[in-house]
């Protein structure tokens, strides 16, 4: 890691490029490096040189090139930040893929190791907090869209608070209780998480207010076993075992 | 300013809709059907300050798409005939599920005003709703009523009449100024609104609508006639409606992609993502604007349902009140049925009786035999009728209606019909006529036709006298019971094989899903149950009755033409003459012989008419059933009402008038015909063509005479068949023909 700190940027994105090649095709040869960098051959020679003085490449003219150890090493760390910076712009700041991509690979050279450590954090924060979440990132891309905030702010808030609720009663799992709404036993209530039914059977279901987060309870089973009641939206509503296989819910 | 405003009542199914009808426009009602669809179309009037206001109360619906013939039959009038204003009736009690309406008939830009109904209950519920605020949510009025009370129709009626106007204003000013400003002079149904409030369905599915919106500009012919963006949204979620209504391939491409980019995006269906917005809307208003102060764990109603539906009491009661609504249609029905029939047969002998003696003339035979007899036909099923809708309109308006659906679901789906199917085949016991009125329960056509065709295959109370008759013919005393079970099983089992070969071709499609409300229990008004009997009661006198009565004058007609030559009837004379002077001191013996030659000329007089010569012509046709031509003609009698198939055996018969307690007439049948034959002609009774008041009744409920005719001609052919096969079959094996 010593050497790192003295490679040049255009180093690092010689090393990178062979670590991809080399991923590809076993072994990289001067012309497709400066086809991927887009770079004249004779300043790829000139790379490569250097390079193999540092011992990060086996380098020898006419022959493959791969990487030492060493060179491996430093590669990895440098795709790493590539990676990292791409999956902040388009998981956090919502920015579109193939921009995001070139970004990085200008950035990706100056980011020292610890605020890189730092973005990573971030990134896996953001994701887990439920004061944040993927909703909140899908609500910050939504501002920059309209310049004005979707939801009201408190219930916002109080839906999080709910989530984190039913995660400890899970025993802080974060796996769902994924079942079918078929399934579940009179007094059980759940939350819908998807209508799989088709056509019409699915547009009946979704207009009479089964909607995914909606919470329904089941209240009982006809007599002869099949028709079940269940409450949505404070009123009840009856459904074939048929129908109801088509819903997943999430037990409460 | 118009003079009269024509205004829509839209609403949920329960949402007390028909009683806001019926408080706005009293008894002042008109009832007819839209064109081609079974759904019935109600209009009223009423006025407010000098205006008339021509109400017609769409069906109940919970939503706007294509998914059954009543939503498509309220969008249509909507899109259409452009109502000045809509009125949304919502039950307070449930808004939500109830403000989805709402929400549909606001993106489609209508002038809206929505009616906060059973504004008591949701009180009671611990409902807080700030009109105010909600009121600009939906850019529509609010106005709280009441309906079972009349509590808040003035109010609605002013806010009709006010938004009305401004609508109408509105309206003139947009038109100004899409004929100045615009070139292509659009003229939409948002026109008439003020603001245009749309739903923002995020980020995802705005991006596609605007896509297939821009498309849909481009094309005038329907950019003249839709809102483009409504139309955008419709297309999104599959509306089939509206799909077909598209021409341009290019545009079903891009709603095809549209749609998959969604699901691929969201990870759900279009339709699904499109409804979640929508109750996402909703329930941000509700959260806004409605405050619940008291929590109520389990309603009076959810109570009631814990008896009423549970595992062990729900089948008893069910059975309970199911024989209840048989006993009060049909016990209870027989009292006046009764009197009917004595005051027609008292009026026909009255005018015999008047009639100056001497001249037969067909005048008189016409009178009584023709009209009065078919006027009769027609009245004496009314008393079953309006009882009949007595029950259903109690068991409908308290809401047991759809607890006896859900109970008896599993059993009717099993053979391919609905749990609200029940009621209709229970009641076909005892009249097919008021059985088929009262499949209107049904809400899907596939399911309503079916129920409807199969009907008559339960054996109805008329054809218990050929049974009657039948059986003690030709059968030992223990065998009664078991043959008349056997008899209405058949009729069971071919009902429900037919139902099943019906949903496999002529009316097959998805099943229809039973997603369906089981509303809170309520107290039924007078006044409603009243209407909707009387309306049921008028509607069959109207509309069947015409069919009845001239089907009957027609049958009338080919019993009685042509009649006997001069000198056929000159020879009957003769005898009685003879008779009379040869036995003109035995009285006893005179009447007898004088009888036998009345009979004699009846049966002489009908083979020699229209009935009897199809019943010859058809003889050949009747052979393999065993049937000859005297059974032939009283197949034509039984089609005026199966009970008259005695009464036809009778007189083919020479035995006079006979019942189906007459042994003479059993006499004859057993030395014509083999027990196999009397069997053949119980089978054929039951599974063959229904009484032309069936066919009437058919005819009017389906509004059409093609389900008429083809049930006609299909119960009959499987009839034929059936018994065709019984008969051969029993001849080969040799069982009841010694």
């Amino acid at each position: 890691m010593t050497t790192s700190g003295t490679l040049t940027a255009s180093l690092e994105d010689y090393l990178e490029a062979i670590f991809h090649i080399t991923a590809e095709k076993q072994a990289a040869r001067p012309k497709d490096i400066a086809k991927r960098l887009k770079v004249s051959n004779p300043s790829v020679t000139g790379a490569l040189r250097s390079l193999a003085e540092k011992k990060l490449i086996n380098y020898a003219p006419y022959d493959v090139i791969t990487l030492t150890d060493e060179g491996k090493k430093i590669a990895k760390d440098v795709v790493r930040r590539h990676e990292v910076l791409r999956n902040f712009f388009v998981k956090v700041l919502a920015v579109e893929y193939h921009q995001a991509d070139e970004v990085a690979c200008k950035m990706e050279h100056a980011i020292p190791k610890v605020i890189l450590e730092r973005l990573i954090r971030f990134v896996d924060f953001v994701e887990k907090c439920p004061r944040a979440g993927t909703k909140w990132i899908r609500g910050f891309a939504y501002y920059c869209d309209h310049e004005t905030t979707q939801e009201n702010c408190e219930k916002c808030i109080s839906l999080a608070l709910e989530e984190v609720r039913q995660r400890r009663q899970k025993g802080g799992s974060k796996t769902m209780n994924l079942a079918k709404l078929k399934d579940l036993k009179p007094g059980q209530k759940a939350k819908v998480v998807k209508v799989k039914a088709r056509g019409e059977t699915n547009k009946r279901i979704v207009e009479m207010g089964i909607t995914p987060g909606t919470v329904v309870e089941i209240e009982r089973v006809a007599p002869l076993g099949d028709p079940i009641d269940i409450k949505v939206k404070g009123y009840h509503l009856s459904l074939r075992k048929y129908e109801a296989e088509e819903i997943e819910i999430e037990k409460l | 300013m118009k003079s009269k405003i024509i205004v829509a009542l839209a609403g949920n199914p329960n949402s007390g809709k028909s009683t806001i009808f019926n408080e706005l426009t009293g008894a002042r009602q008109h009832v007819g059907n839209y064109p081609g669809v079974t759904v019935e179309r109600k209009e009223g009037l009423c006025r407010y300050n000098g205006i008339e206001l021509q109400v017609v109360d769409l069906p109940g619906t919970y939503s706007l798409t294509a998914y059954s013939e009543d939503e498509l039959v309220a969008r249509n009038f909507i899109i259409n005939e452009k109502p000045d204003v809509v009125v949304d009736v919502i039950d307070s009690s449930n808004l939500e599920r109830n403000l989805y309406l709402a929400v549909q008939l606001m993106e489609l830009g209508v002038p809206l005003v929505l009616a906060f109904n059973m504004s008591d209950l949701a009180k009671a519920r611990g409902y807080e709703i700030d009109i105010n605020k909600l009121s600009r949510f939906f850019g529509a009025r609010i106005v709280q009523t009441i309906g079972n009370k009349g509590t808040g129709i003035k109010e609605l009626l002013k806010a009709i009449v006010e938004t009305a106007e401004n609508g109408s204003l509105n309206r003139e000013r947009k038109e100004k100024e899409t004929l100045t400003n615009d070139l292509s002079s659009r003229v939409s149904i948002r026109g008439a609104r003020k603001v245009t409030l749309t739903i923002n369905y995020g980020r995802v599915i705005e991006e596609e609508i605007a896509k297939i919106q821009s498309l849909l500009e481009a094309d005038t012919s329907i950019a003249n006639r839709y809102d483009t963006r409504w139309l955008a949204i419709k297309l999104l979620e599959n509306d089939r409606d509206l799909l077909k209504e598209i021409k341009s391939p290019k545009i079903h491409k891009q709603i095809e992609k549209s749609r998959a980019r969604i699901e691929e995006i969201l990870g759900e269906s279009a339709e699904t993502a499109i409804a979640g917005a929508r109750y996402g809307f909703i329930s941000g208003a509700c959260q806004e604007a409605v405050r619940s102060t008291i929590e109520i764990r389990h309603t009076i109603s959810e109570k009631i349902d814990s008896v009423v539906t549970s595992r062990f009491l729900g089948p008893p009661i069910f059975l309970g009140l199911m024989y209840l609504v048989f006993h009060l249609t049909f016990t209870l029905g027989n009292p006046p049925m009764e009197w009917i029939e004595n005051f027609f047969g008292w009026l026909s002998r009255t005018i015999q009786r008047w009639w100056p003696t001497g001249s037969e003339s067909l005048l008189k035979s016409l009178l009584v035999d023709g009209v009065i007899g078919g006027v009769g036909g027609v009245i004496v099923f009314l008393p079953n009728i309006l009882l009949l809708f007595l029950a259903i309109s109690i068991l409908e308006d308290s809401g047991y209606m759809a607890r006896a659906a859900f109970i008896m679901d599993r059993l009717m789906h099993k053979i391919g019909l609905h749990g609200k199917s029940f009621i209709p085949m229970l009641i076909g016991f005892g009249c097919s006529i008021p059985a088929i009125m009262a499949t209107r329960t049904l809400e899907d056509r596939r399911d309503r036709l079916t129920t409807m065709f199969v009907i008559p295959l339960m054996s109805c109370g008329a054809r218990l006298p050929i049974y009657s008759l039948i059986i003690p013919a030709f059968f030992p005393q223990a065998w009664h019971a078991p043959m008349l079970w056997t008899i209405y099983t058949i009729g069971i089992v071919v009902a429900i094989l037919v139902a099943k070969i019906l949903r496999v071709t002529v009316l097959k499609g998805e099943s229809v899903p039973f997603v369906m409300e089981l509303p809170p229990y309520r107290m039924p008004t007078i006044k409603g149950v009243m209407i909707h009997m009387w309306e049921r009661g008028w509607l069959y006198l109207k509309k069947a009755g015409t069919i009845i009565l001239s089907i009957s004058i027609l049958l009338w007609a080919i019993t009685t033409f042509p009649r006997l030559p001069a000198e056929e009837r000159a020879r009957f004379e003769k005898e009685r003459l003879t008779v009379q002077a040869k036995f003109a001191n035995d009285d006893k013996e005179k009447t007898a012989r004088l009888t036998a030659i009345d009979n004699a000329e009846i049966e002489a007089a009908l083979e020699y008419s229209i009935a009897g010569r199809i019943g010859r012509v058809i003889e050949p046709l009747l052979k393999p059933m065993g049937f000859d031509w005297k059974i032939g003609t009283a197949l034509i009698g039984a089609f005026a009402a199966k009970e008259v198939f005695v009464a036809q055996l009778g007189i083919v018969y020479s035995v006079g008038e006979a019942d189906e307690e007459s042994e003479t007439l059993r006499q004859k049948l057993q030395n014509s015909y083999s027990p196999l034959v009397g069997f053949c002609i119980m089978l054929f009774m039951l599974l063959s063509m229904p009484c032309m008041a069936t066919m009437a009744v058919m005819k009017r409920e389906s509004n059409s005479w093609k389900w008429a005719l083809f049930q006609l001609i299909g119960l009959t052919i499987i009839a034929y068949m059936l018994t065709t096969s019984v008969y051969q079959i029993g001849q080969l094996l040799k069982i009841g023909i010694g």
